[in-house]
């Protein structure tokens, strides 16, 4: 039996222009509920984005569908069942924790003692119960992002918009972060995480999105991703003599370092590697079909690097 | 050992009632108020706001127990203590200070502390942030007027000859005079206060930039009014600080001074209008900045 599942998000070719720049090109995808990661190098379009799903920009053209509402036509509705969670600073210094998410709850339509409750219990959940009543400006860094992460979800949400939430965090608070949206996913919140830290998506997410200088480069599940025909060869010197023989040779490999990988082709092209090996007098440390990191994919779609 | 048992709480989706967008616009009224008052603020922030309104209140119990004293109204305006109309001017200096925290405090903190993007992604329009930010901007600044000039009315009436209620009865049309004269002076600071809330961020920059408007900038638009230049008597309608009381002047029937417009040769609807223009364009210049913010 298959299971269906309507997506979360519907965009169909969605196009953002600022004057010249264009943010989005013809965007199209859905995203399937769950945790999804949004990846993509600084000005790929991830912002603007997560800004179009909350209906706070209006496409140049395109359309928005986020939890069955449409984004451009109903704003309001879509951010009634949506929270985000700003990259940026975005908290007030001179409120408590407690006075601060309960006010984002009220301000969701949450009456004001159901909005207090709520907030203790999401503080609760993110770990600063017994701080709560502090000012946000004696936070630390890590304290904040849970605030911010509290408030994404007081209003109780079917779906949280995270803006690079472990930004700013050191290891032990990156790895709770992560836990945390882990824990949201498994409470049957939807969430996607936009994120430079490609390992974090890996770590966190059932599917990914790829933007690429405005471009959709890539919009499915995590787990297909090693499914690639990707042949890797890492070679003991001077990469590049066997990589312009491969090239010569029809192929079309990637350096990356001493690694190149050759992203099409079957099990001939083994031979074809060890011929130009050969040809090339390059010695071979590896050489097999490997699992693709989502960086090494993104590097070989995208061309580039991803922060 | 202990019978002690861990709970994880966990988490639980919000299946509650969920009120409309006037209960939102509720909330950031609330959140407005106790902003300006720095309530469940750190103690610095209660200082100047709630100095200001003690001031305020002091002024008016100080004019009422004088009332007391002199015995009436009429006595104690004769004696050289302030009527009606004249308790505007009494008060400007308190109220314009602390009208000058206002609308910086309500909207300069939430664009510095980047909290509007929190705010916005919330069910709501820029239309009903800044609803809920001027009514409680409105709410404090009548406070400001109002409650002082109340106190006074009562105790007048409290000490007139025929009596409490007929004195309230008699002078009813000091409750409109009194609010339309209060409302020229809420609506052109707050004008005002809107245009430069909207751009400095820093409640104190904002709030000296606003006095600077309206008490140094009003002098020199004046000064410029009597020049010989054609045109120059309009300067005079710069003078943002003089139209409340011109028109106050012009509801009370008084003449208690002499303004800048005034001397230009404009009648007091003037004055109306450039009121109603300032705190129009006031209005629609924020709104116009905080469509790009959102």
């Amino acid at each position: 039996m298959t299971l269906v599942t309507e997506p979360i998000v519907a965009i169909d070719a969605l196009t953002h222009r600022f004057g010249s720049i264009v943010a989005l090109d013809h965007v199209s995808l859905e995203i399937p509920p769950g945790v999804t990661g949004l990846v993509g190098a600084n000005g790929a379009g991830k912002t603007t984005m997560l800004r179009s799903l909350l209906g706070l920009v209006h496409p140049t053209s395109g359309s928005v569908h986020v939890m069955g509402h449409d984004a451009v036509a109903d704003p309001i509705a879509v951010r009634g069942v949506v929270g985000y969670m700003p990259e940026g600073s975005s908290l007030p210094k001179d409120q408590t924790a407690a006075d601060f998410v309960a006010f984002t709850a009220e301000l969701a339509g949450v009456p004001p003692k159901d909005a207090r409750r709520r907030a203790s219990e999401t503080l609760y959940l993110v770990g600063l119960e017994e701080e709560r009543f502090r000012y946000l400006g004696d936070f630390s860094t890590g304290m904040q992002q849970r605030v911010k992460l509290a408030q994404s979800i007081v209003h109780g949400p079917q779906l949280v918009l995270l803006d690079e939430p472990a930004s700013g965090l050191d290891p032990a608070g990156r790895v709770q972060m992560l836990a945390l949206i882990r824990r949201l996913g498994g409470f049957g919140i939807n969430v996607i995480v936009s994120s430079h830290v490609l390992s974090d998506i890996e770590e966190t997410c059932q599917s990914v999105v790829m933007l690429d200088a405005g471009r959709l480069i890539r919009s499915g599940p995590l787990d297909a991703r090693g499914s690639s025909a990707a042949i890797t060869v890492e070679v003991l010197d001077d990469p590049q003599p066997l990589a312009d023989h491969l090239t010569r040779s029809g192929l079309d490999p990637v350096v990356i370092g001493h690694v190149i990988t050759v992203t099409t082709g079957d099990d001939s092209t083994f031979d074809v590697i060890l011929d130009g090996a050969a040809a090339t007098s390059s010695g071979i440390l590896r050489l097999g079909r490997a699992a693709v990191t989502l960086e090494q994919e993104f590097l070989l779609q995208a061309g580039g690097t991803p922060s | 050992m202990t019978d002690a048992v861990i709970y994880d709480r966990g988490y639980k989706a919000y299946d509650g009632q969920r009120l409309g967008r006037r209960a939102t616009r509720r909330a950031i009224v609330k959140d407005g108020i106790r902003r300006i008052l720095g309530i469940r603020r750190k103690a610095r922030r209660k200082v100047l706001p709630w100095s200001l309104l003690a001031i305020g209140l002091l002024m008016a119990a100080v004019l009422i127990g004088q009332l007391f004293l002199l015995g009436s109204l009429a006595g104690a305006t004769a004696e050289g203590l302030p009527s009606y109309p004249e308790l505007f001017d009494l008060y400007s200096r308190i109220a314009l200070l602390f009208l000058a925290i206002t609308i910086p405090e309500l909207l300069g903190p939430d664009r510095a502390q980047g909290v509007l993007s929190v705010y916005f992604s919330r069910p709501m329009s820029v239309g009903d942030y800044l609803t809920g930010k001027a009514t409680a901007y409105v709410v404090m600044a009548a406070s400001i007027y109002l409650i002082p000039q109340t106190l006074f009315h009562l105790g007048a009436a409290a000490l007139a000859e025929g009596g409490f209620l007929s004195y309230l009865g008699d002078n009813l049309d000091m409750l409109w005079k009194v609010t339309a004269a209060a409302f020229g002076f809420i609506l052109i600071h707050g004008g005002v206060l809107a245009v430069v809330g909207a751009y400095v961020d820093r409640t104190s920059f904002a709030a000296a930039t606003f006095l600077g408007i309206l008490l140094a900038g009003g002098n020199l638009a004046g000064v410029i009014s009597e020049t010989a230049f054609p045109g120059a008597r309009f300067a005079s309608l710069l003078a943002f600080d003089d139209h409340p009381r011109y028109v106050r002047d012009w509801i009370f029937g008084s003449d208690l001074g002499s303004y800048w417009p005034e001397q230009a040769g404009f009648d007091p609807w003037v004055s109306l209008v450039v009121i109603v223009v300032v705190a129009v364009t006031g209005a629609a210049w924020v709104y116009r900045r905080y469509r790009r913010l959102a």
